[in-house]
C-alpha cells in the first residue's frame, strides 16, 4: 500500500486539503503527517510504527487509526463469516445435486441461477431486497447493526439481508466449483473400485466421491472469504453496516489518508492470513501434500 | 510357436481405451480424449481458427444469444446520442418522478430526466470504461506474462512477484486505493480497474507460454535463428490466445460490474454524467417512492455483465483445446474408439 | 471340471451415445470353471472391458442397457436386485482394474480401503478387519504389511498399489476374480510378479479368473482358455493351444501376425510377441457391418457370404481337449489347414 501510494502520481496532502488551501496549511499538514521527510525515512518510520500497532492518527477525528479499526472489525468479520456460511449452504447441495444429474432440469436451473448470481450487481440486489423485505413487506429493518451481545434477535434480523446478498454472489461461484469437482470425482477410477468392493451407494458417495470432491473446496472457500472481505465494502454501504468497508469509504471521501492506509493494510493482512490458514488447513487434510 | 511375455502395449493401443462412459453426453475425463492424435498435432502451433470458432459458437445457443445481445448493447452505446430520446441532463421539473409510461418507458427521476435516455447514454460510459480498463490490463498483463514466461529466471521472478503483490490486494480495495490517490473520475476508474486485472492476464499468459515454450516447433524455430520477437509473436502468442480471449470476455463482465460499483460509491464517474452505477446510487434514496430509478440501471448492469459472462463461458467451451479436439474429431472418434467410449 | 463358477449367455450391451445407440457387446456366451483362467483378448474398443463391467452392474444405468443371462454360481447377476448385487460384489466376484495409479482413493489410507471392503460383507469388528487386512497384504507380498495399512496410495509404487488392489479384490475370498488389463500399466518385471501372484492365489483358493488383456504374451503364460473379441462379438474361442497355435479366424491370425499380407516379417521360429498392427480401425459400434464384423478390414474375404451374412460361431476342430475350438468365420475350413 505504501509503495502504491508513492508509485501512483498524486499528492495525498493536496487531495486531503481540497482545491483551496494556503501554502501554510499545506506545509503544516505535510509536517504533521511526516510527508515532508525523505521517502525512505517515511517508509521505515511508518512500517516500524505499524509493526508496533501504531497506524497513526486520523486527519479528521484525531482518534488513533488502530482504535477506529478495532471498533469496526467485528462487524465486518461477522458479515464475512455469515456470508460464507450462506454461500456454502447454497453451493454444496446445489452443486452436488447438479453434478449427480448432469444436464437434467435441476442441473440446468442450478446453472442459470449461479450464472445470474455471478452477474448480478450485489448493491443492486441489496437495494431490491430492501425494497421488498424492508419496504413493501416490512419484515426486516433496512440496515444498521447491533452487537450480538446486546440484542441477538435484532443482530440476526439485520445480518440476514446483507449476508444473503454477499452469500448469493460467492455461493454462485462456489456452486460451479462444487459441480465440476463432484463430476470429476464421480468419474474417478477409484469410485469403481469402491463399487466393486460391494460398498453401499451411500458409502461410496460419502467417502469416495464427496470427500474427494470437497477437499479442494477448502481452498476455494478461503479465496472467496478473502474476496468477501473486500466485496462487503459496497454491501456495507447499502445496508449501513458499520464495518471496515464503510470506514475506508468514509476515509476516502473525507480524504483521511492515514485511516485509509490503515484500513487497506488491515484488509491486506487479513487476506494474507486467510491464504496462510487455507494452505495450512489444506496440507493438514490432504494426505498427498502432508509430509 | 512360442509366445513370451513382452513389454508394453502394442502401438496404437491407448491406455484405458475400454472405459465405459460416465455420462451419455459429457465425455469422461479419461484417457480416450488424449488419444485423438491426428487432430492435435504437436509440430505446429494450433492457431485459433476464427471461422470455425464462430460457427461452433453459433451452435451454442446461450453464447449466440449473449453475443447478439452484446452486439446490440454496443451498437446502442455507440449511437447513444441519436438513439436517446432526450439529452442526459434535460431537466423538467414538471415531469419529475414519473412512473414508466409511453412517453417515458423507464420513467423519470427526481429532476424529471428521462431514465431510458440516461440508461442509453450510461451504456457508452460504462462500456467505454470497461473496454479501456480491460484494454489496459490486456496489453500490459499479456506483455508481462509473455516476458516472464519466455525469459524465465530473474525476469520471471521480478515481474511475477510484483503481480502477486498486486493480486494479493482485494480487487475493490485496490481500485479504491488507486482512486483515493488519483482522485475520482471515469479515466481514473478505468486505470484503477485496469491495474486490478493486469495480474490475471499476466498469469494466464505466462501459464500458456510455459506450456508451449519447450514444444518442438518453438525449439525448432529457435534453432534456425528466429528472433525472440518473431518466436513470441508468431509461435507463442497464437497458442496463448484462446485462454486470453476467454479471460478478456470474463474480465469485461467484471470491469462493467466494478465500474458500476465504484460509481455507486461515488468514486467513479462523477455527476451529472450518466453512469449506471451512479444512477443506482441516486435512485437509492427514492427506492420506496419510485422503484424505477434504481431498477432499470440495475437491469442494464445485470444484463451486460450476464452477456459477457455467458459469452466467456461459450468461448471457453469452444476454444478450450481439449474440448475442441473432442468436437472436431467426433467423426474420427467413432472409428477410433467404441462409440460410447469416445 | 466341476460346475462352472460363471455362465454367461447371450450377453448384450447397448450404450446410449450422442451419436445414437452403440452395440458394444453383441451376444457373448462363455463359462468360467472353478480354478480356470479364461483370457479375453481384443483391441481397444472390442467391448471386452464393457462386457465384464456389465456383469457386475458397474456401467451407469442411465447409459447402458444390458440383456442376456450371467449366472454366478447359479444366480443371475443381470436380474438380481441392487442390494443382492452389492452383496455379490466382493464375496462373489472381485475385480482388479487397469491403472493402479488411479484405482485407489488417494485420500484414504490403504488400511481403510481394505477394511471398508471387509466390513461391507459381514459383522466384523474394526480390529478383526484390520488384522485380516494385514494378513491379506502379507499374502499379496507387500513388505511390512502392518505399517502399509497406515500409508496412503501415493506412498507406494505402481506394482505395490496393484498388489493392494488385488488384496482388496481377494479380501472376501471371491469365487471369481476379474482382472481388467491388470498388468498393462506395469513394468515387465512387475507384470510377471503380479501374474505369478494371481496364479498362486488361484491355485490356493480355486478361484475362477477372467483375464482381460490385449497382450498375447500374457495369455500364453496364464490362460487355460482364450476368447477373442472383435466388434463386441466372440470371433474365436478354445483352449489356449488351439487358438494360439491354430488360429482359425482371420482376425485372430492378424493379431498373431501369422497372415502373410498383414504380418510384420515373423521371426524364423514364428515367435509372436504381441498384437501386431492390423491396418484400419475396428467398426464403430453405432454402425456395425451386416456380415462378418471383420469384413471391412479382412484381407481374406474368401466367401461371398462374408459381406452380407453374419457367420455363426462354429466348431473348427479340436486338438483332443474336452473343449471345442470354435470360430465365427466363413473362411475357416478352406483357409486353415490343421498343422
Amino acid at each position: 500500500m505504501f509503495a502504491l501510494v508513492h508509485l501512483v502520481p498524486g499528492d495525498p496532502v493536496r487531495l486531503a486539503l481540497g482545491t483551496r488551501f494556503s501554502q501554510e496549511s499545506y506545509d503544516a499538514l505535510r509536517e504533521r503527517s511526516g510527508l515532508d521527510q525523505p521517502l525512505v525515512e517515511q517508509f521505515f518510520g511508518w512500517t516500524g510504527r505499524a509493526l508496533t500497532g501504531d497506524l497513526g492518527v486520523s486527519f479528521r477525528s484525531g482518534e488513533t487509526v488502530t482504535s477506529l479499526i478495532a471498533e469496526r472489525l467485528p462487524a465486518t468479520l461477522t458479515l464475512a463469516f455469515a456470508s460464507i456460511l450462506v454461500a456454502l449452504l447454497i453451493a454444496v447441495p446445489l452443486g452436488t445435486v447438479s453434478a449427480l444429474r448432469p444436464r437434467s432440469l435441476v442441473d440446468r436451473v442450478a446453472t442459470v441461477i449461479s450464472q445470474f448470481g455471478i452477474s448480478v450487481p450485489d448493491f443492486w440486489m441489496g437495494i431490491v431486497l430492501i425494497l421488498v423485505f424492508a419496504g413493501t413487506l416490512g419484515w426486516l429493518p433496512s440496515g444498521g447493526y447491533v452487537p450480538l451481545t446486546e440484542d441477538p434477535g435484532g443482530w440476526l434480523q439485520r445480518l440476514l439481508m446483507p449476508a444473503l446478498v454477499t452469500g448469493v454472489v460467492s455461493g454462485s461461484v462456489i456452486t460451479r466449483f462444487v459441480r465440476s469437482s463432484v463430476l470429476e470425482a464421480l468419474g474417478a477410477d477409484h469410485v469403481r473400485t469402491a463399487q466393486a468392493k460391494g460398498l453401499g451407494t451411500r458409502q461410496v458417495f460419502t467417502w469416495h466421491v464427496l470427500r474427494n470432491a470437497l477437499l479442494p473446496l477448502v481452498t476455494v472457500t478461503g479465496v472467496q472469504l478473502a474476496y468477501l472481505l473486500s466485496g462487503v465494502v459496497v454491501v456495507e454501504i447499502v445496508f449501513s453496516w458499520p464495518g471496515l468497508g464503510q470506514l475506508a469509504l468514509q476515509a476516502v471521501q473525507a480524504r483521511d489518508y492515514p485511516v485509509l492506509q490503515g484500513a487497506i493494510l488491515l484488509f491486506a493482512l487479513v487476506f494474507l492470513v486467510i491464504n496462510l490458514v487455507v494452505d495450512l488447513l489444506y496440507s493438514a487434510i490432504d494426505p498427498r501434500i502432508r509430509r | 510357436m512360442s509366445i513370451q511375455p513382452t513389454p508394453g502395449p502394442p502401438p496404437g493401443q491407448g491406455r484405458g481405451g475400454d472405459r465405459p462412459p460416465e455420462t451419455p453426453e459429457e465425455p469422461p475425463g479419461g484417457a480416450p480424449q488424449r488419444e485423438a492424435g491426428p487432430a492435435a498435432p504437436t509440430l505446429r502451433p494450433a492457431r485459433p481458427r476464427w471461422r470455425e470458432t464462430l460457427s461452433l459458437l453459433a451452435h451454442n445457443p446461450t453464447a449466440a444469444i449473449a453475443s447478439v445481445l452484446l452486439l446490440l448493447i454496443v451498437v446502442v452505446a455507440f449511437f447513444d446520442d441519436t438513439l436517446a430520446p432526450q439529452g442526459a441532463n434535460e431537466i423538467s421539473v414538471a415531469d419529475r418522478l414519473q412512473p414508466p409510461s409511453w412517453e417515458h418507458p423507464f420513467g423519470t427521476d427526481d429532476l424529471g430526466r428521462d431514465i431510458l435516455s440516461r440508461v442509453i447514454l450510461g451504456a457508452s460510459v460504462s462500456l467505454r470504461v470497461g473496454f479501456l480498463a480491460v484494454g489496459f490490463a490486456l496489453v500490459v498483463g499479456t506483455l508481462i506474462g509473455l516476458l516472464a514466461g519466455y525469459y524465465g529466471r530473474w525476469v520471471d521472478d521480478v515481474l511475477m512477484r510484483f503481480m502477486d503483490m498486486l493480486f494479493a490486494f482485494p480487487a475493490v480495495l485496490l481500485a479504491i486505493a488507486v482512486l483515493a490517490v488519483r482522485g475520482p473520475g471515469s479515466g481514473n476508474t478505468a486505470l484503477a480497474i485496469g491495474i486490478v486485472y493486469t495480474p490475471i492476464f499476466a498469469r494466464v499468459t505466462r501459464a500458456s507460454v510455459l506450456g508451449v515454450r519447450e514444444e518442438v516447433y518453438v525449439r525448432a524455430s529457435r534453432s534456425v535463428g528466429a528472433s525472440d520477437w518473431r518466436i513470441l509473436t508468431r509461435h507463442i502468442l497464437p497458442n496463448a490466445a484462446p485462454p486470453i480471449i476467454v479471460q478478456t470476455s470474463i474480465s469485461l463482465a467484471f470491469a462493467v460490474l466494478a465500474e458500476a460499483a465504484l460509481s455507486f460509491l461515488g468514486l467513479g464517474t462523477q455527476p451529472p454524467n450518466p453512469s449506471w452505477g451512479l444512477m443506482l446510487a441516486e435512485g437509492r434514496g427514492f427506492i420506496e417512492l419510485a422503484w424505477w430509478l434504481a431498477f432499470f440501471p440495475g437491469m442494464a448492469i445485470f444484463l451486460t455483465v450476464l452477456c459477457f459472462n455467458l459469452l466467456g463461458d461459450g468461448l471457453r467451451d469452444v476454444l478450450d483445446p481439449r474440448q475442441r479436439t473432442q468436437m472436431a474429431g467426433s467423426s474420427r472418434a467413432a472409428a477410433t474408439e467404441t462409440g460410447g467410449e469416445a | 471340471m466341476t460346475a462352472p463358477v460363471l455362465e454367461v449367455e447371450d450377453l448384450r450391451v447397448r450404450l446410449r451415445t450422442p451419436r445414437g445407440p452403440a452395440d458394444v457387446v453383441n451376444g457373448l456366451s462363455y463359462t468360467v470353471g472353478a480354478g480356470e483362467t479364461v483370457a479375453v483378448v481384443g483391441e481397444s474398443g472390442s467391448g471386452k472391458s464393457v462386457s465384464v463391467l456389465a456383469l457386475l452392474g458397474l456401467l451407469p444405468a442411465r447409459v447402458a442397457t444390458v440383456t442376456g443371462r450371467a449366472l454366478l454360481q447359479g444366480e443371475d447377476l443381470l436380474t438380481m436386485p441392487p442390494e443382492r448385487l452389492r452383496q455379490v460384489r466382493g464375496p462373489g466376484a472381485g475385480m482388479v482394474f487397469q491403472d493402479p495409479m488411479t484405482s485407489l482413493n488417494p485420500v484414504l489410507t490403504i488400511g481403510r480401503q481394505l477394511v471398508e471392503g471387509i466390513r461391507a460383507h459381514g459383522d466384523v469388528s474394526k480390529q478383526a478387519a484390520r488384522s485380516r487386512a494385514a494378513d491379506l497384504l502379507r499374502e499379496v507380498g507387500l513388505p511390512d504389511p502392518e505399517r502399509a495399512l497406515d500409508r496412503y496410495p501415493h506412498e507406494l509404487s505402481g506394482g505395490m498399489r496393484q498388489r493392494v488392489v488385488i488384496a482388496i479384490a481377494l479380501s472376501n475370498s471371491p469365487s471369481l476374480l476379474i482382472a481388467d488389463e491388470a498388468t498393462t500399466a506395469l513394468d515387465v518385471t512387475v507384470q510377471a510378479q503380479i501374474i505369478d501372484l494371481v496364479e498362486k492365489l488361484q491355485a490356493e483358493h480355486g478361484t475362477g479368473v477372467i483375464w482381460i488383456t490385449h497382450d498375447l504374451g500374457v495369455v500364453a503364460g496364464i490362460a487355460d482358455r482364450v476368447l477373442v473379441m472383435y466388434g463386441g462379438r466372440c470371433v474365436e474361442d478354445g483352449t489356449v493351444d488351439d487358438v494360439l497355435e491354430h488360429p482359425a479366424h482371420p482376425y485372430t491370425r492378424g493379431l498373431l501376425g501369422s497372415l502373410p499380407d498383414l504380418a510384420a516379417p515373423a521371426g524364423p521360429d514364428g515367435e509372436v510377441p504381441e498384437l501386431t498392427a492390423i491396418p484400419g480401425l475396428p467398426p464403430p459400434p453405432t454402425d456395425l457391418p451386416p456380415g462378418c464384423v471383420f469384413w471391412p478390414r479382412c484381407p481374406v474375404r474368401a466367401d461371398p457370404r462374408c459381406e452380407t451374412e453374419q457367420p455363426p460361431l462354429a466348431v473348427v476342430g479340436s486338438s483332443g481337449g474336452a473343449l471345442p475350438h470354435r470360430a465365427a468365420t466363413w473362411c475357416a475350413e478352406e483357409e486353415v489347414p490343421r498343422g
